[in-house]
């Protein structure tokens, strides 16, 4: 059986706004800050921007796509061989290694700023074994699980929010483009690849949306939520960190530790650290599911369930692997959009194409 | 059925070796830092570290023994000679807790920029401790200093740092990332309040200081440390201190002694000080104005004013205004005159406010500092005579 439960709009849109904040909350200030200082805040609007406005393309994509899947679909288009070399050159190339990196993120995270003196390994494997389990279950518990956290990772934010807003300094924001618009733009397009072209891994899921008119829909509002949530926390990282921004590994966690109301409310950076873990938790448990779902599909695997563990295992030794260590995951930054373009433009451009030549 | 019961149990038995985190470091295992000092041995580091003995300090009891410790290794890196204290440590240093960073004054002449490396880099540090230089010698001697009301001398200093901010003025505190901040600014240089030792040093250091009601040793902070980059250059007086920390908008209570029109003095406390810089750029020229809004109260008359007018309070917000612009200027000439570095953070403001003229002003902006045509403007307004309202001097002329 392939997970025949289905998730209700509103549990796709909580999945993806969890999703795209993902990873992306606790790095993004600093990348984007790196390049345009204080107006980070303005390449974060764009990349917004300019990530919703790419979405109804996708969004016709995947409507094209549903009801079947995507696996069915390309090999519908391209027939059945290079239709499966099609999915599986996707799937090994995006979501799984995306997959790989997220976890990266999280040992990355955690030995830098809360365990240091754990080994990277142990965190790896006790966070994918948690993926694993929801997995197994399937789609439909963990889309009820992101439903449960989802008002608590909002919460959290909004709290860190208002806690740390005495400390904002409004003339950090100045001089407003100093530069010009270059620097806000180079900032912009490495945040634009990431995360927002990966709305092309989300489509993936429509065909398991219940109410298959409503999926577009849910698909902006998570994004819209998620750009939101983006927007306010990098604009905080300006106002409160100003200069050093860029130079922190972390900023949105430093922004937590600089809670401090009256010597009594303080110390509670680990909530920051918190909402990072569900969210990055959703993040690679969609991004794992998506890819042994569809690999069980290719090889027409009765249950997707058994790959669980043997991808499990390939996804642990690339993320210790592929990044020998932290420097190379700020170099990744700078190909990451021409590889992620090349996915989210070249391979559905591709296949649109020969839909529309074939006819199908 | 039986397989599961089997699976339960063996789960249950390895959740008793799997408690607690990889990481845990129980609170008996720390050597909590409040206090840490560096100085300059050579080409290396010398750190030391104040550390608590938590039974000195726990309950009532207060010790024989002293409430802190001191560890002290030198070595080619901070992180070296801190691992170092080991050796001599049952415990590892844990400085989460850190309140204060006393910095020596000879390592602050030859730069405090690789010392703060680590500082930032390492996680364990968070950002709040404030940063002092200890002012004509070593961090570690004024770390050894015993102190009375607050028994760990770095809380003390913390506290007293923190206090003397708020009510008195020529302190400003610190704090790690504010520092970074301003040694990456192009338009300002950091300025950090200087620590002194008052007294005889031996008797400090031991616990007879603590049987005195007027302790033998004191540490006391007196001046701002004026820096050109990461290097101290010199040393700004009380008053000059207090100017910056107008300038700076940092004021939150202070005291204003003036001289009345017919002799003898008279103390205003500042209730409420706001202070707005504003630059502006003509041709190649920048200019600052300073404008000053004060809120104060007449706290101690010793002159013979008739209060109860409102031309005398007119008369003495005038003159009020008078002194804050006549020293205000006067140190911003002395810093343009002998330091030459911009402490004000004049040219952040140019900066901001006019981002064309600074990408020209930069290159040299310690020189146009110097020439730089700076006003003040203050505006004092009384508001409050205190409890009573005609001076004790006024009130005994009219009874002769």
């Amino acid at each position: 059986m392939l997970d025949n439960r289905k998730i209700s709009p509103r549990q796709y849109y909580i999945m993806v706004s969890l999703y795209i904040i993902g990873s992306a909350i606790l790095v993004i200030p600093a990348t984007l800050a790196i390049e345009a200082k204080q107006d980070a805040w303005i390449a974060e609007i764009i990349a917004v921007a300019v990530g919703l406005l790419i979405l109804p393309f996708y969004i016709q994509l995947g409507n094209r796509f549903a009801p079947m899947t995507f696996v069915q679909y390309t090999e519908k288009v391209l027939g059945k061989w290079p239709g499966k070399i099609f999915s599986l050159l996707f799937i090994a190339g995006f979501p799984f290694l995306s997959a790989s990196l997220t976890l990266r993120n999280v040992g990355d995270f955690m030995t830098t700023q809360v365990l240091p003196e754990t080994p990277i390994e142990a965190i790896h494997i006790f966070f994918l074994c948690v993926v694993i389990l929801g997995i197994r279950y399937g789609l439909e518990p963990v889309a009820r699980t992101a439903e449960l956290l989802f008002p608590f990772v909002i919460l959290s934010f909004l709290l860190l929010v208002i806690l740390i807003a005495p400390q904002i300094e409004f003339k950090n924001i100045l001089p407003v483009m100093e530069n010009g618009m270059k620097p806000v733009l180079r900032a912009a397009i490495p945040h634009i690849a990431f995360p927002f072209l990966e709305p092309i891994i989300l489509i993936l899921l429509f065909p398991y949306i219940n109410r298959s008119q409503e999926s577009g829909k849910a698909l902006f509002t998570g994004m819209v939520i998620a750009g939101v949530v983006m927007i306010v926390i990098t604009v905080l990282a300006v106002l409160v960190l100003g200069i050093n921004t860029g130079r922190l590994a972390y900023p949105s966690y430093i922004l937590g530790r600089k809670i401090n109301i009256g010597h009594f409310l303080q110390r509670i950076e680990i909530m920051m650290a918190l909402i990072w873990m569900i969210t990055n938790f959703i993040r690679l448990t969609l991004l794992f599911y998506i890819s042994a779902m569809s690999i069980a599909q290719t090889f027409k695997v009765k249950d997707f369930r058994f790959l669980t563990f043997p991808l499990a295992i390939i996804i642990f030794i690339l993320s210790i692997e592929t990044i020998p260590n932290s420097v190379y995951l700020q170099e990744l930054v700078k190909i990451w959009p021409w590889y992620a373009l090349t996915f989210a433009l070249g391979f559905p451009l591709l296949l649109l194409g020969v839909a529309v030549l074939r006819k199908k | 059925m039986k397989r599961k019961l089997i699976l339960l149990s063996l789960f249950l038995i390895a959740l008793l070796f799997v408690s607690g985190c990889w990481n845990r470091r129980e609170l008996n295992d720390l050597a909590i830092t409040v206090g840490m000092g560096i100085d300059k041995s050579g080409e290396n580091y010398r750190v030391s570290t104040q550390v608590v003995i938590p039974s000195q300090v726990a309950g009532k009891k207060g010790g024989i023994q002293t409430p802190v410790t001191m560890y002290k290794e030198t070595g080619e890196s901070l992180l070296e000679a801190i691992r170092k204290m080991t050796t001599a440590s049952p415990r590892k240093i844990y400085a989460s807790h850190l309140r204060v960073l006393v910095l020596g004054e000879s390592l602050a002449r030859e730069g405090i920029g690789d010392a703060l490396d680590l500082l930032s880099r390492d996680q364990e540090l968070r950002t709040d401790f404030f940063i002092v230089i200890a002012k004509k010698t070593t961090a570690e001697k004024t770390l050894k200093i015993l102190t009375q009301l607050e028994k760990i001398p770095s809380v003390n200093m913390f506290a007293s740092l923190e206090t003397s901010e708020k009510s008195w003025a020529p302190t400003t505190t610190i704090t790690l990332d504010q520092l970074i901040a301003e040694l990456l600014s192009e338009g300002k240089h950091p300025v950090l309040t200087g620590i002194q030792v008052i007294g005889s040093q031996e008797i400090g250091e031991t616990s007879e200081n603590l049987d005195q009601i007027d302790p033998s040793a004191k540490v006391k902070y007196s001046g701002l440390a004026v820096f050109k980059k990461d290097k101290l250059i010199g040393w700004l007086n009380e008053e000059e201190s207090k100017a910056y920390t107008y300038i700076n908008d940092e004021i939150k209570s202070t005291v204003g002694v003036i001289t009345c029109p017919e002799g003898g003095k008279l103390s205003l406390e500042m209730m409420h000080s706001k202070t707005t810089v504003k630059g502006s750029v003509t041709g190649n020229q920048p200019t600052i104005n300073i404008g000053i809004r004060a809120q104060m109260n007449i706290a101690e008359v010793q002159c013979s004013v008739d209060l109860t007018k409102t031309e005398t309070i007119a008369e003495l917000e005038k003159l009020s205004n008078q002194k804050l612009e006549g020293f205000i200027e006067a140190s911003i000439k002395k810093v343009q005159r002998k330091y030459k570095v911009d402490i004000f953070g004049f040219g952040d403001i140019i900066h901001r406010t006019h981002p064309k003229a600074w990408k020209k002003l930069k290159k040299d902006w310690d020189q146009n500092f110097t020439k730089m045509p700076v006003t003040v403007k203050v505006d004092s307004r009384i508001r409050h005579l205190g409890a009573v309202s005609s001076s004790l001097l006024k009130d005994m002329e009219k009874k002769e």
